[in-house]
This record gives structure tokens, sequence and C-alpha cells, in this order.
């Protein structure tokens, strides 16, 4: 028997500001003017949104909202705080949300001033979830995801023999990529030889293993596909959606498996509610930190084996017209850094064929992941259902 | 000609103790590797917390570890990120698998980076950062 909530939610409006390095908006103007597109793009007024998930924290809450958009009443407001995995696992609460009927139209938004407000060592100081790392590894000059996750990508490379050339051409890729989408912070051609020459970040991460600090806002619409079918667009549902939790979820250092986490869990459940698995997947919009992020999470995905991603990422098979086209809008690493939210509005994109030159040729099913605070994971498939 | 202050030093980020964790600092400081024990069920736990997750005791108990362990992996970092660190760059600092069934993420002195291996022995240390606070390191066992 398909899953109950399976197909029930539909992306109905997708939204984005300019990607910016420097900005004089708010973190919250940037939000609203993203969240607005979206509402405008599923054809409804602001009045229509009853549910907000704003992305926490940073930008607005649901105060802001009501203040902003009018909004009479207001049946939801819920924050889901899981960093990088935030905006997939929202989601799975928006899903929720409309399959009940608790909500007709929910506003999954982002605005962020990642470049021209507090950087991110700052910013994760912020987080309630990082309290143990501020504790026990900030004193030993730990702070920041590149240095957080390090150990992993290292750890990957000592098992399984993979190598920063293998990171190099998901960076490659994705700069490919971006440079045929006309909303992006990085636009030039980026090569194999640039990327092993950038400087040393964190070992083994460099300069271009390291996803964007940017500004710019985002946001979905999630509406019942009931009602989403008489809006303006392409209907684009969502198959099957889940989010998950690693073992020692606060702190990579006590994790049992580093190469192990959130979304070992999330992907066995996303594929079950949809149905289908990673052998009907056309484009795949993966949460992409780090390039090591990316060979990692294509593993739990099972598009490969543990240990096989770096070698499953040459020769062409993550790029326009390879096997697994991935991150088609450039991603984190070269788009923006709006925690992902932007993956999710390229895969809509993809299945409603308005990707423009990274369209991928008869798209119909696709996935998106999250990934973040210290190894929470989450997974989205979609399907165009026009 | 105005006056140009000069900045403050960088400030270097210390622990912040809870009620749980000062056991742990406290042993530090004292030159001693202590890790909270669930008294019901004797199984080891870290970082501290108030609740055993195997039996759910919320009696527990401090007793000092060996300070023995193995490399399970390693950063090198070469960017700061805080400005405190910027003097030290870069600086290596290793994972380490501890014989006492918990890993413990610190400093390592005297080990060249193109020596490190998963596996690689090698021992707490202590360095006090202040008058108050500890922080571990490792050297070569």
């Amino acid at each position: 028997m398909a899953h109950g909530l399976r197909e029930k939610a539909a992306i109905s409006g997708i939204g984005e500001t300019a990607y910016t390095r420097g900005t004089t908006k708010s973190a919250l103007a940037l939000q609203l003017e993203a969240s607005l597109a979206a509402i405008a793009d599923a054809g409804l007024s602001p009045r229509d949104i009853d549910g907000v998930i704003p992305y926490f924290p940073g930008g607005g809450i649901a105060e802001d909202f009501i203040a902003n958009f009018g909004i009479t009443d207001l049946a939801l407001s819920a924050f889901v705080p899981m960093g990088g995995a935030t905006c997939v696992a929202a989601l799975q609460t928006a899903v929720m949300a409309v399959a009940t009927g608790v909500c007709r139209n929910v506003l999954i938004s982002v605005g962020r001033t990642g470049y021209s407000g507090a950087r991110v060592s700052t910013r994760l100081q912020q987080f309630p979830q990082f309290a143990l790392a501020a504790e026990f590894e900030a004193p030993i000059g730990i702070f920041a995801p590149a240095q957080l996750y390090a150990p992993g990508a290292r750890r990957h490379m000592e098992l399984y023999g993979t190598r920063s050339r293998h990171f190099a051409e998901v960076a490659v890729v994705t700069r490919q990529h971006a440079m045929l989408n006309g909303n992006v912070v990085m636009n030039k051609p980026l090569t194999v030889e640039e990327h092993q020459a950038s400087r040393m970040i964190a070992d083994p991460f460099r300069l271009f293993d390291c996803s964007l600090e940017s500004d710019g806002g985002a946001a979905v619409v999630v509406s019942a596909a009931e009602h989403a079918r008489d809006l303006k667009k392409p209907l684009v549902t969502i198959m099957g959606v889940a989010e998950g939790h690693p073992e020692s979820p606060a702190s990579i250092a006590q994790r049992p498996d580093l190469l192990e986490f959130g979304l070992a869990k999330a992907a066995p459940r996303a594929y079950a509610m949809a149905g289908v698995g990673p052998q009907d997947i056309d484009v795949a919009e993966i949460y992409d930190c780090f390039t090591f992020t990316v060979i990692n999470q294509l593993e739990l995905l099972g598009f490969c084996k543990k240990g096989e991603g770096g070698p499953f990422v040459m020769d062409g098979r993550i790029a326009l017209g390879g096997d697994l086209p991935i991150n088609t809008h450039g991603g984190l690493l070269s788009q923006g850094h709006v925690v992902g939210l932007n993956h999710v509005i390229e895969l809509t994109r993809q299945l409603r064929r308005e990707a423009g030159k990274a369209q991928v040729a008869e798209a119909e099913v696709g996935l998106v992941t999250g990934y973040g605070d210290m190894g929470d994971g989450s997974l989205a498939i979609l399907r165009r259902a026009a | 000609m105005s006056q140009v202050a000069t900045p403050p030093a960088p400030e270097r980020p210390l622990p912040t103790p809870t009620r749980e964790s000062q056991p742990y600092w406290d042993g530090l400081r004292e030159g001693r590797f202590m890790l909270q024990h669930c008294a019901a069920c004797g199984k080891v736990r870290h970082y501290p917390r108030p609740v055993c997750p195997h039996c759910f005791s919320m009696e527990s108990e401090w007793r000092e570890a060996s300070r023995d362990g193995v490399i399970h992996s390693w950063t090198v970092c070469h960017h700061p990120f805080n400005f405190f660190f910027k003097q030290m760059t870069p600086y290596i600092v290793a994972l380490v698998d501890m014989e006492a069934g918990v890993r413990v993420n610190a400093p390592l002195r005297g080990i060249a980076e193109e020596d490190l291996r998963i596996g690689t022995r090698v021992r707490m240390a202590f360095e006090p950062a202040t008058r108050d606070v500890t922080l571990p390191c490792f050297e070569p066992a």
C-alpha cells in the first residue's frame, strides 16, 4: 500500500533574490522579497499563506510574516532547527501540515547576509545545537564547519584512497553548471589546476572545496496537491521526504562512524515513501557545503557503495549529459548559500522544465538533500506530475 | 594627527563548564583525564550529560581514565577562523580513540603532518590555558 503522504503535497511556488556578495538589504528584507516572489509564482496572494517555517536563527519569524503580509489567521509557526538539513526537512513538516488540512499553503523561507553580516564562525555560536562544540572544541581551535567536517573527509581518504582530485571534480563540474545560470556569485570558469592550487583551509579542504558565504533570500510554497493542481505552474509533487538524525548528534567527535550521518537514516524512509529508488532518479541536487560532502552523500543515497564516491564522480558522470547530473544550478559552492533552499528551487525548475541551459532532458523524478548541524540529514524526492 | 587605538589582544575562546561537565575540567586542571560513568550500569559517556543513554539512570560517578589512545583521524588548520589562533597556524588537531572507549579532539604536538596515520599511538598531555582552565593535547606515546 502506498505511503499515506505520498504525493499529497506539491511545491506550488518558488522564489529567490539575486545571490550576491555585498548587499544593503537586511536578511529579513531578502527573505520577504524571495517569499513574495514564490507566492506570486504560485499564483497566490501573501494572505493565502497560513503556515510559515522560516530558517532559524537569522532572518524573520512568524510575527514578521504576519506583520508584513497582513496574514489574518496564521495556523502554523514552526522552526526546524537542523542547520543545513533544515530546508528539506521543513518540506516534511509542510507536507504533514497540508496533507492533514492544518494548512493550505506553507511558506518555507531563508534570508541571509552570510557575506555582509556575521560570518560563519560567529554565526554558529548562536545555535544551541553547537553548545558542546563551543565548550569542548572551540577552545582547542575547532570552530567552523570546515574544521569540524575535515576529519571525516581525511578518514575517507585514508580508508578508501579518495583523493583531492575527486573533490576537484565536484567543484569544477558545479562551476560549469553555475555558468549556465544567470543568478550566481561565481561566474568565471574553474579548472582542476586552480582547485588544486587554492589555499588550504582545513586539510583536506582547500578554498574551492568550501561553499560560499553570500547574501540572498530564497523561498518555496508547499500546497496540498489537490489545490496546487489549479495553480499557475506545472505540478511538481513531493513523492517522498524524510529527515534523519545521527548518533551523537551534537558532536561529530563522539560519533562511532564519522561517515554515517542523518541521511543514512532518512534515505530508506524517503525512498520507501516515494516508492522509487536511486535507479529512478534523473537529476539530483545534493547539499554541497563541501565538495567531499557530496561524495559522502552519494554513497549514503545508494548511488554507489561506501568508499566508492570518489571514483563515482569522475568522467562526466555528475555533469549535465552524464548518468546523474547534480547541482545543475551551481549549488552552495558556486551559486550562493541560502542553506540549500536554492537546491529545492532548482529541482522544481528542472521538473517544470524551466531550467534553461541547464535543463536535464525529460527530467521526471529528482531528489534533493539537506545536510548540516553536525550531520543531520534530509531527503526529498519530487516528481513532475503535470 | 588622530590617535590610532591599539586593537585589544584577541581573546582566547574558553570553555564554560556546566554542572554536568565541571568534574571533567577540574580533572584536566589537576592533570587527570576524568570521565563520567553511569553509577548503575557502569558504562562510560562523553561528553558529559545528565542521563545514561543505556539504562537511563541519572546517577553517575567520575573515574580517572587512561591517557593512551590511537589516532582516528585529524585535520590541519590553516585558516584561523578566530584571531587568537592566527599566530598558531598551521596547527594539527587529532581525533583520538581513547582506551576508555571515548574520543578526544585536541591539538597534536611532536608528530609531523606527513607522518600522521590512522592507528598511531598517542598520549594525552595537559596544557594550562589560564589559571583556571587546562586544555588537553596529544603527544607521541
